[in-house]
């Protein structure tokens, strides 16, 4: 006998709930399951990063396209000729950054000096060499051992200063390469603290007087030493806000003006700024959003350093070199800063 | 009378049963190049924070790791320490780590060694962030294989706004970063 009753729920509103069951189910597996990350997760760094243009005291005149590959060492020589050296070449340029000559070297050097001679200093990871301006490699120095990691030379009349980042020690040679004192080692009965040196950063630089600064990078800061490695004074400025130095390890990079002002890189946030002789900040040289790297980073944070090095040149201007773009940014001082 | 030599049934299994066992035995230990799981490249990570929302697990299957050999071992560590912490020890309020993942133990003057507590991290990436910005970039996100559940089609690749996840070997199934690979995750 067929059934005849008639169901207490239509068929359509059956229908109806498997519908809404079934996107309801379907929206379940297909959306984010949980809500964003509240603010405690959060890190917003580009206020960090952010400068008042009022503070900005240097702007770019002039960039210099470098025609080597991976560039990653810098100097400028007192008649106002620049040197770079990148894979297997070094430039030497005039101070308009026409090339004047190259040469091949094997490798890349890590960093180089301009001696008062005219001679260059070269240095790799683990040794020095000696070249003439039109290269010609005059002589090799001593090889210091896997452990050394050479990242900035600097010379005068007597000495050679070689920064050696993998033993945290300033190297003092005398012009021929022989080995006359080691600086920075920790010493507490010379009241030296020893160079913290966290990633392959330490820095070397004259100042106008010729006397030698080396970046203390773990103290966030600047050492004074005489020669035989004596600590003449220091001075640290470890802080987030614009006048210290953050990070791990910071300035990376520093250079003199004639004044005594000293002009510091840093990393991480890639800005170069200027401090006076008496240490205060005088303003920025470099802002991060003017050294950024090229789009092709995807973390322009996460990258090598875009600045390696950073000079004063003879007349003055603050010379950045940045690898990425193979390029040497020329900074120089607004008119309404210069001296009156 | 030269007695011929016979390769009887016994001999046929005995080899057969040795192929067998060494073609397993090689077989576990090269599972097949079409084998593939999903892993994050730290080269292109932004440490948007997605990865701890959007896995299918509760915390995510994507924790922090470290690369000692890229590590300072610095006492200001951007990766530990809140930017401006008012002082440099383990004080929750100093604590970069939302959830206390990352631990810090002294080493020597003036050296500190950081560690992860996996059950505790849940991916944000905050001290990735920190540690990129301010320091060496030691610390970076992966996929746990022994948490990941392998989906088929990954919720946080889906979601991921650098296209920073891929299909990797399970043979390679991390890319960690090394000095030798200029900390990019891979050669």
């Amino acid at each position: 006998m067929a059934s005849t009753q008639k169901r207490l729920i239509p068929a359509w509103l059956w229908a109806g709930v498997a519908v809404i069951a079934l996107a309801a189910a379907l929206a379940l597996f297909t959306m984010d399951r949980r809500s964003p990350p509240g603010a405690s997760f959060a890190f917003n760094v580009s206020d960090y990063a952010r400068i008042s243009p009022k503070d900005v005291l240097f702007r770019e005149t002039q960039r210099i396209a470098v025609n080597v590959p991976h560039p990653r060492a810098m100097a400028a020589a007192r008649d106002g000729s620049l040197f770079v050296g990148g894979e297997n070449a070094v430039l030497a340029l005039d101070a308009e950054g026409k090339e004047q000559a190259r040469f091949a070297v094997e490798g890349t050097p890590e960093c180089m000096a301009v001696s008062p001679d005219g001679k260059l200093l070269l240095a790799w990871r683990n040794h020095v060499e000696v070249w003439d301006a039109r290269g010609t490699r005059l002589s090799v120095w001593p090889d210091l051992g896997e452990r050394a990691c050479l990242t900035s030379i600097a010379a005068d009349d007597k000495h050679v200063f070689v920064a050696d980042a993998g033993n945290r020690v300033v190297l003092r040679y005398d012009p021929d390469g022989k080995l006359l004192g080691r600086i920075g080692e920790a010493d507490p009965a010379r009241n030296i603290p020893g160079l913290n040196v966290p990633s392959p950063y330490l820095d070397v630089a004259f100042d106008a007087m010729g006397s030698l600064w080396v970046v203390n990078p773990g103290k966030h800061g600047l050492e004074n030493y005489r020669p035989d490695g004596d600590l003449l004074s220091s001075w640290y400025r470890p802080g987030m806000d614009l006048a210290g130095f953050c990070g791990c390890c910071n300035p990376i990079h520093i250079a003199f003006l004639s004044d005594g002002s000293v002009v510091t890189a840093e990393k991480g946030l890639s800005r170069i700024k200027l401090y006076g002789p008496d240490t205060t900040l005088s303003g920025v040289v470099a802002t991060p959003e003017g050294l950024q790297a090229p789009e092709t980073q995807a973390l322009a944070y996460d990258a090598d350093p875009p600045v390696k090095e950073v000079a004063v040149d003879a007349r003055g201007r603050v010379l950045v070199l940045h690898q990425p773009l193979c390029a040497i940014f020329v900074f120089e001082k607004t008119d309404d800063m210069a001296p009156k | 009378m030269e007695q011929e030599s016979k390769f009887g049934r016994r001999d046929f299994i005995r080899v057969a049963a040795t192929a067998a066992a060494a073609g397993a035995a090689w077989a576990a230990a090269h599972p097949s190049s079409g084998t593939t799981v999903w892993q994050l490249d730290p080269a292109k990570c932004l440490q948007c924070g997605r990865c701890s929302t959007t896995c299918v697990l509760n915390p995510s299957a994507v924790k922090c790791v470290h690369s000692f050999e890229i590590c300072g071992y610095c006492d200001l560590c951007g990766g530990y320490l809140q930017p401006g912490a008012k002082a440099r020890d383990s004080g929750a309020e100093n604590e970069l780590c939302p959830v206390g993942a990352l631990k810090r133990t002294f080493v020597e003057e003036p050296f500190y060694q950081y560690t992860i507590d996996e059950e505790l991290c849940v991916g944000c990436g905050k001290c990735v962030k920190g540690c990129a910005v301010f320091g060496n970039g030691s610390l970076y996100l992966q996929v746990k294989h022994d948490v990941c559940v392998g989906c088929n089609e990954c919720s946080i690749a889906r979601n991921c706004p650098a296209n920073a996840f891929q299909r990797v070997p399970v043979r390679n199934s991390y890319l960690l970063k090394t000095r030798e690979n200029g900390g990019k995750g891979h050669k």
